[in-house]
């Protein structure tokens, strides 16, 4: 049995596939068929899954929303595949990405050492010397980019790709299939309108109550954009072109990140996952756990982890406690300060709870926000209408409720923020950088985003919007634009 | 190193006279300032409506490409390509000016019969394109491998640049000089006076000056209207796609026209950028996306070069071309008003022909001369009647009628 699987079955109860075999970087591993594949290789105890784009810092499983990009890595061929999401089967073959010689050992990361001298314009003030070297430089640089390999002699067989279009209206449409989505889109039918639930994950029960009252469900179909009040969607075949007196939000929270230095290390995982790991696929994630911040699934978190024979070292401690994240490729330790006093806490899992509300539809959308504490929400009227009229938010997209985050006292917290964590991970921005640009001058939020690269990476600022906006100093956040998750290009293709 | 930044040059305050008033703080205004301030003029302010190159300067892809389809365009194109090549030591700053190739890739004969002219056109005149069969096509790109057959290609060793860079390289430049930008104001209104230009209002209040340049890009119709100003060029959204970096593997930036135009390169950080154009936009001031243009893009990119169909699409956005009747930009002043200068009509080449057009009307501002280079952006050269709203999206029909 991998070493990170408890004996026996899910603690839920859920069915598990066969076991199938499969690699990771050469090397094979064996999983059950149809669990997300970094599952199967955190059973299995390998955690490095990426590397990060500048720095080559070593990347794992995090988040629970399937949006922060950190476990992507080559599958069969195809780049930059969330493993995550993505479901195994016999004799996948996966490579990590971005790395030489492999993510686990990966020697470009010795980068790091001079971070400190390598902000991320650090190249417009360089290698003009001498002017006949000039492309050779720049060659360089472009060999230190990219991550994902396109593999352009790849025959797939591509006739039944792409989706056709199906054109829907109806009165409301609801986004989000969690409990505040299908308790808004009851509400609606119940009142004799007509509505679509549009879900990204799998059919739950409660989904299932709201197929049943009559409500058209989709699942499996994610929205990709909003354009002009138009909501596009794509599912497995067909891609949906939306067209809905209301709109609700209920796209619920993302994971919120400490904003400390080391916190991108792997074995930092948000508490959902966690509950998720040991309920569902009966792995256990670490030994020794301190639990941070706030956040309904926390408790949970820490109550599964404790059943499963995990020592909580400690927690919850408060957010603002937790000082630092130590360890070179997986936590080892947390520095957590109480009273003035810092003390080293050895550990190997750290488990947070905050969360921030999911502003993707709302940005989109061009509703305003605002800001309570630390967290920018959509400004809501009574009603929970945005300022767009025709755009709702429920549940904890609202930011007002279920997310343990925008605390008030917080507000003062990140002006504090050490100089070295990092605000964008998609790009290895970091505290001081943002500063430097604002003191340099670059002070409109569009400015610091290009010229840090802040919110510009492949997750385009799920995990990152709202410590950029805390740090930039920002109430106002840079344009939103579509799609609203990365999306394949083939996926695109419309199909007659 | 250089941390110098960009310091004061936004100015909280609105001037209440300046020398000269440019409008708009993309690659034209900005350049246009620079090379004022180089041939001694000082009492210069830009007024920006959003952000500097928050317009089409930062929404486009930098190509810098001195190949062009006509003689006279393929001449100034060298010199723009030249100027960009030294922007590095004159501003101290490293706009990445990198010879990535460009390729037009050609699907039909008749393409290739017309670019085997053009191509001898180039060597006659210095530039050094070559015309690929078939099989070097795909050689040399492997990207279109098993993509739909192609015809040839013509290659040339034509460059990208880093189109913020070269924003904030003018940026820190400007900073070291009396030159200020206010940000977040737009100008609602100018003043004719027996003499020309006298002020332009903005909604921050009243500037007086003899002397205006509409460097607006897709806003330069709507700076002319009320300065009684008559051009004929009407803006065009454009839309782009970037994907998530990937490692080096698209050679060259590459171009074609058929069945419509559409275009990709990867950047030196190894994002993808695409796009296809819609032949029915209609013109107007529009910047919002769509959703037709990812299947439209998907659908024709994934036919080219099918490798594509696997890159992660994490962004779009859309930028204006401003579009004139011949698709050359207007650059002068105009004998409509004294003092009204034209910076603009850039028709998708502002970022190519901006900075060394902007040297030219800096010449010809200052010293009243032409530069002979200049003359055959004349602003005046459509007559005063507005033109019709046409612009010809198919590429070859377009050179074809001069």
């Amino acid at each position: 049995m991998p070493r990170r699987r408890a004996p026996g079955p899910p603690p839920d109860g859920s069915s598990r596939g066969p076991l199938v075999r499969f690699t990771f970087d050469g090397r094979s591993y064996e999983g059950f068929e149809g669990e997300p594949l970094a599952v199967a290789l955190l059973a299995a105890d390998r955690r490095i899954l990426s590397r990060s784009f500048r720095f080559h810092r070593p990347r794992g499983l995090m988040c629970s929303t399937g949006s922060c990009g950190w476990c992507e890595c080559e599958v069969d061929g195809r780049p930059s595949v969330r493993s995550c999401r993505m479901p195994l089967h016999e004799g996948l073959v996966a490579r990590g990405e971005h790395a030489w010689p492999s993510v686990e050992r990966d020697l470009i990361s010795l980068i790091g050492f001079f971070s400190r001298w390598i902000p991320p314009t650090f190249y417009h003030h360089r290698f003009l010397r001498p002017r006949r070297l000039r492309k050779r430089y720049l060659d360089v640089l472009r060999w230190f980019g990219g991550r994902g390999r396109l593999r352009v002699d790849r025959r797939v067989d591509r006739s039944g790709a792409g989706r056709s279009r199906e054109r829907l209206a109806t009165d409301v449409l609801v986004v989000g299939g969690g409990p505040a989505g299908v308790a808004a889109a009851l509400r609606a039918a119940g009142s004799g309108e007509k509505v679509v639930l549009i879900e990204a994950g799998r059919t739950t029960a409660a989904i299932a109550r709201a197929g049943a009252a009559g409500i058209r469900v989709m699942t499996g179909v994610a929205a990709v954009g909003w354009y002009d009040g138009m909501l596009a969607a794509l599912g497995d075949r067909v891609a949906y072109e939306i067209r809905a007196r209301t709109v609700v939000a209920a796209t619920g929270s993302y994971d919120r990140v400490p904003l400390v230095p080391g916190a991108d290390l792997p074995s930092v995982m948000a508490a959902r996952l966690v509950v998720d790991l040991v309920e569902r696929h009966g792995v256990v994630p670490g030994r020794r756990a301190l639990l941070v911040g706030a956040g309904p699934e926390l408790a949970t978190a820490g109550e599964r982890l404790k059943r499963a024979g995990v020592s909580i070292v400690h927690g919850p401690v408060p957010t603002r406690a937790l000082i630092a994240v130590r360890g070179r490729r997986r936590v080892t330790a947390a520095v957590v300060e109480f009273n003035g006093n810092k003390r080293r806490l050895s550990v190997d899992l750290i488990v947070f709870g905050d969360r921030s509300p999911n502003l993707d539809l709302a940005l989109a959308a061009g509703a305003a926000v605002e800001r309570h504490g630390d967290t920018l929400v959509p400004v809501l009227d009574a009603d929970g209408r945005t300022t767009i009229p025709s755009l709702t938010v429920v549940g904890s997209a609202t930011g007002r409720s279920g997310v343990g985050a925008g605390d008030p006292t917080q507000a003062t917290a990140h002006p504090a923020a050490h100089p070295d964590a990092v605000v964008c991970f998609c790009e290895d921005v970091r505290v001081h950088e943002v500063r430097a640009e604002l003191a340099a001058g670059y002070t409109d939020p569009e400015l610091v985003k290009r010229r840090t690269g802040a919110l510009t990476g492949p997750c385009q600022g799920k995990s990152c919007l709202q410590a950029f906006a805390c740090v930039a100093g920002t109430d106002t956040v840079p344009t939103a634009r579509p799609p609203l998750a990365p999306v394949r290009l083939g996926d695109l293709v419309p199909r007659s | 190193m250089n941390r110098a930044g960009i310091g004061r040059i936004f100015s909280d305050e609105l001037p209440r006279h300046a020398e000269v008033v440019i409008v708009g703080a993309g690659i034209a205004g900005l350049g246009f300032a620079r090379e004022l301030v180089a041939r001694g003029v000082r009492d210069i302010v830009i007024v920006e409506r959003g952000y500097p190159g928050g317009g089409a300067t930062g929404r486009n892809v930098a190509r810098i490409r001195a190949m062009q389809l006509t003689e006279a365009l393929t001449h100034v194109a060298r010199a723009c390509q030249a100027k960009y090549d030294r922007m590095g030591e004159e501003l101290a700053f490293n706009v990445l000016f990198y010879r990535l190739g460009y390729a037009w890739v050609l699907y039909e004969a008749d393409e290739v019969a017309r670019m085997r002219e053009i191509v001898a056109m180039h060597h006659r005149i210095g530039v050094e394109s070559a015309l690929l069969t078939p099989d070097e096509t795909l050689r040399r790109l492997p990207i279109l491998r098993g993509g739909e057959p192609v015809a040839g290609a013509v290659l040339n060793d034509d460059a990208i640049v880093h189109h913020d860079a070269v924003v904030w390289a003018h940026l820190e430049h400007l900073a070291r000089t009396p030159v200020r930008i206010v940000t977040g104001t737009t100008v609602l209104a100018v003043t004719r006076g027996d003499h020309g230009v006298e002020a332009v209002e903005t909604d921050r209040g009243r500037i007086e000056t003899r002397a205006v340049l509409n460097a607006a890009g897709g806003w330069a119709g709507e700076l002319n209207r009320p300065a009684g100003v008559i051009a004929p060029n009407r803006p065009y959204r454009r839309e782009v796609l970037v994907t998530a970096p990937l490692r080096r593997s698209i050679e060259a930036a590459i171009t074609f026209y058929r069945p419509t135009e559409g275009w990709f390169n990867q950047t030196l950080r190894g994002e993808i950028v695409m796009g296809v154009v819609d032949p029915d936009e209609a013109p107007g001031v529009e910047q919002r996306s769509t959703w037709d243009f990812l299947g439209r893009t998907a659908a024709l990119m994934v036919r080219k070069a099918p490798a594509l169909a696997d890159v992660t699409v994490i962004r779009q956005w859309a930028g204006m071309y401003d579009i004139t009747p011949d698709h050359l930009p207007l650059v002068g002043a105009t004998n409509q008003l004294e003092g009204w200068w034209q910076a603009n009509g850039w028709s998708g080449r502002g970022m190519l022909l901006g900075p060394y057009l902007a040297e030219l009307l800096a010449e010809r501002f200052v010293t009243g001369r032409t530069p002979p280079h200049l003359e055959a952006f004349d602003p005046d050269r459509f007559g005063p009647e507005p033109l019709a709203d046409e612009a010809e999206t198919d590429y070859y029909a377009r050179y074809a009628r001069r």
